[in-house]
């Protein structure tokens, strides 16, 4: 039974905390958890927020109470250990890694010491996990497990990047929704929208899936940009292998 | 088709409903008015279902025009609002004539005015919404703040029999310069000292400018942390108290962002966060801690003086049949 820390966030929410560490096997925890609540829609449960090691739920202390829920949570986190999740989705992400839609490529390989077709290799080769979304609308928190690899920070951030860069910091990678300050390295773009409010679900990604990089050449990206502006591309997505 | 023609926009004047809720998980914030009850009160006060959608106008308000008659309740701060260039009553449902112009002005305390039309403003819903989030430049009208010139079509206003008394509520007293915001601890209190602690519910912090509908930027003593202050980034609602490196509390809103990863010392309570979206830049505030209990109770007490009201106007039985009958000879579904 995992261990777990039930904390109020004012009256209306409270956060079950697991372990204090950012890992994918806390992670799934978390995912477990949610998965669970969002099948039994508790009433009075209005919202869950899975992050990296927490679960916020909203409640309505109208309709449940506090002791209620802890109740309930108890004993969904032991069903939860136990829950065999669905397989995970992989999307992938076209992504165009050249010249001005690669702003830092070159200087990304110098710094490491590679040439820049081993970096896109390095970064298209393995699955990016997303441990949750926020700071923007669609905006993923990812990290690697494999082939391990470290970007280094830009010393100084840009005041603005476009939406669609795909950026690298340390052993993270981030597709930026919409065009904002950033101080991480530009390794491509996407012409992808990781935020299309035009569409019924506007999200392209969601927290538990993988990402996947696929390199493109210029001309696949404004055909993919084409079908992107008319609402009409359908990303790649397939089953992860456990 | 009724439509509100903005003359002039003020300082930040938006199309707001009730909130977007239930995309927290994807990084949307809720958005929606930052003093819900005084919303609420002018939806009520026009007969509108209250999921409908009201201006919320900031520091300084619109003038708007009406093309067509209509019912509209303003509430909230005191901006002064002239009907036609005469005091226009607040707290009340007042008629409106086509071409009649309403006037707001800057506010004299508070910070937040709200209009509600009678038939609600008429936005396209993005996300089963009206609500616009300012900073993620989505929702309500265009995804911004109203400009001068901009058309807002209105929906038809609900059918009310006439009145011998016209529909209104005592108006509040003026909002103090300096309030104090019951909260409830943490949830991460453990990550500040005794001494950090005893800091924050001791001291009086000001408004800063930096203000806006994501968060409230408070000046005042530092709040001594145990540790850096830094958690690993987790779920965040309106009302929570970060506390970063610098030491200086910002209260998070409706419009903040869904995650981050400042400790946060304290969470306001839901029935003081009305109050909390009339304050701004000098206001001086302190904090006090109370129970969970406590903070439900006042949040169960406030709801039932809503929805007093909400039956009282909208729901006593003659009214309700002859709402419904009006609503069948205006056109809409029962």
């Amino acid at each position: 039974m995992s261990k777990y820390q039930l904390r109020p966030v004012g009256d209306r929410a409270l956060t079950v905390e697991f372990e204090n560490e950012i890992s994918r096997a806390v992670n799934q925890k978390v995912r477990a958890l949610d998965h669970l609540l969002t099948e039994k829609k508790l009433r009075g449960v209005e919202e869950l927020v899975p992050t990296y090691r927490s679960l916020l739920i909203r409640y309505d202390p109208l309709t449940v109470s506090f002791e209620q829920l802890e109740r309930y949570i108890e004993r969904a986190v032991s069903k939860a250990s136990a829950l065999q999740l669905p397989k995970a989705i992989v999307t992938e992400i076209p992504v165009l890694y050249e010249g001005e839609y690669g702003l830092d490529l070159e200087e990304i390989a110098q710094l490491k010491n590679k040439t820049v077709e081993e970096i896109i290799r390095i970064h298209s080769q393995s699955d990016y996990y997303i441990y949750m979304l926020g700071f923007s609308p669609g905006h993923p928190y990812t990290a690697r497990f494999e082939n391990p690899f470290s970007f280094r920070r830009r010393s100084t951030p840009r005041v603005k990047i476009p939406g669609g860069s795909i950026v690298v910091q340390l052993a993270l990678s981030d597709i930026i929704p919409f065009d904002q300050p950033c101080g991480w390295n530009i390794i491509g773009t996407t012409p992808l929208l990781a935020c299309d409010y035009r569409q019924e679900n506007p999200f392209l990604l969601r927290a538990g899936q993988w990402i996947r990089h696929v390199p493109i050449d210029k001309s696949e990206f404004m055909e993919i940009k084409r079908q992107v502006e008319l609402g009409e591309y359908k990303p790649r997505t397939y089953e992860k292998e456990a | 088709m009724a439509e509100l023609i903005i003359e002039t926009p003020g300082m930040l004047t938006t199309v707001q409903d009730l909130g977007r809720f239930g995309s927290a998980r994807f990084g949307m914030s809720p958005s929606g008015p930052m003093d819900s009850v005084s919303f609420r009160i002018a939806n009520i006060l026009v007969g509108n279902d209250p999921k409908d959608s009201a201006l919320e106008a900031t520091i300084l308000g619109p003038t708007v025009r009406f093309t067509d008659d209509g019912l509209i309740a303003v509430t909230g701060a005191d901006m002064a609002p002239k009907l036609n260039s005469r005091p226009c009553p607040r707290y009340q449902a007042v008629p409106v004539r086509s071409g009649d112009i309403l006037q707001l002005g800057a506010i004299t305390s508070g910070a937040r005015t709200y209009v509600a039309f009678s038939g609600g403003i008429d936005v396209p819903l993005m996300m089963g919404s009206r609500a616009t989030a300012v900073q993620n430049k989505v929702g309500g009208f265009e995804g911004r703040r109203l400009m001068a010139g901009d058309r807002l079509s209105l929906g038809k206003p609900a059918y009310l029999p006439a009145d011998t008394d016209p529909r209104h509520l005592p108006l509040p007293a003026p909002y103090a310069n300096e309030a104090i915001f019951r909260v409830v601890p943490g949830p991460q209190e453990d990550a500040f000292t005794e001494a950090g602690r005893k800091t924050f519910y001791g001291s009086t912090y000001t408004v800063s400018t930096e203000s806006n509908r994501m968060g409230c930027r408070l000046e005042g003593s530092v709040i001594e942390h145990a540790g850096d202050g830094n958690i690993i980034s987790d779920g965040i609602v309106a009302g929570c108290i970060q506390v970063p490196g610098s030491g200086q509390p910002i209260v998070l809103l409706q419009e903040c962002q869904t995650v981050g990863g400042y400790a946060k010392i304290a969470t306001v309570i839901s029935a003081d966060l009305s109050r909390l979206g009339q304050c701004k830049a000098g206001d001086r505030i302190t904090f006090q801690a109370v129970t969970l209990a406590e903070a439900q109770q006042a949040y169960r007490e406030q709801e039932r003086v809503i929805l007093a009201l909400e039956e009282r106007f909208n729901h006593s039985w003659a009214e309700s049949f002859v709402r419904r009958i009006g609503r069948r000879l205006a056109g809409k579904t029962i």
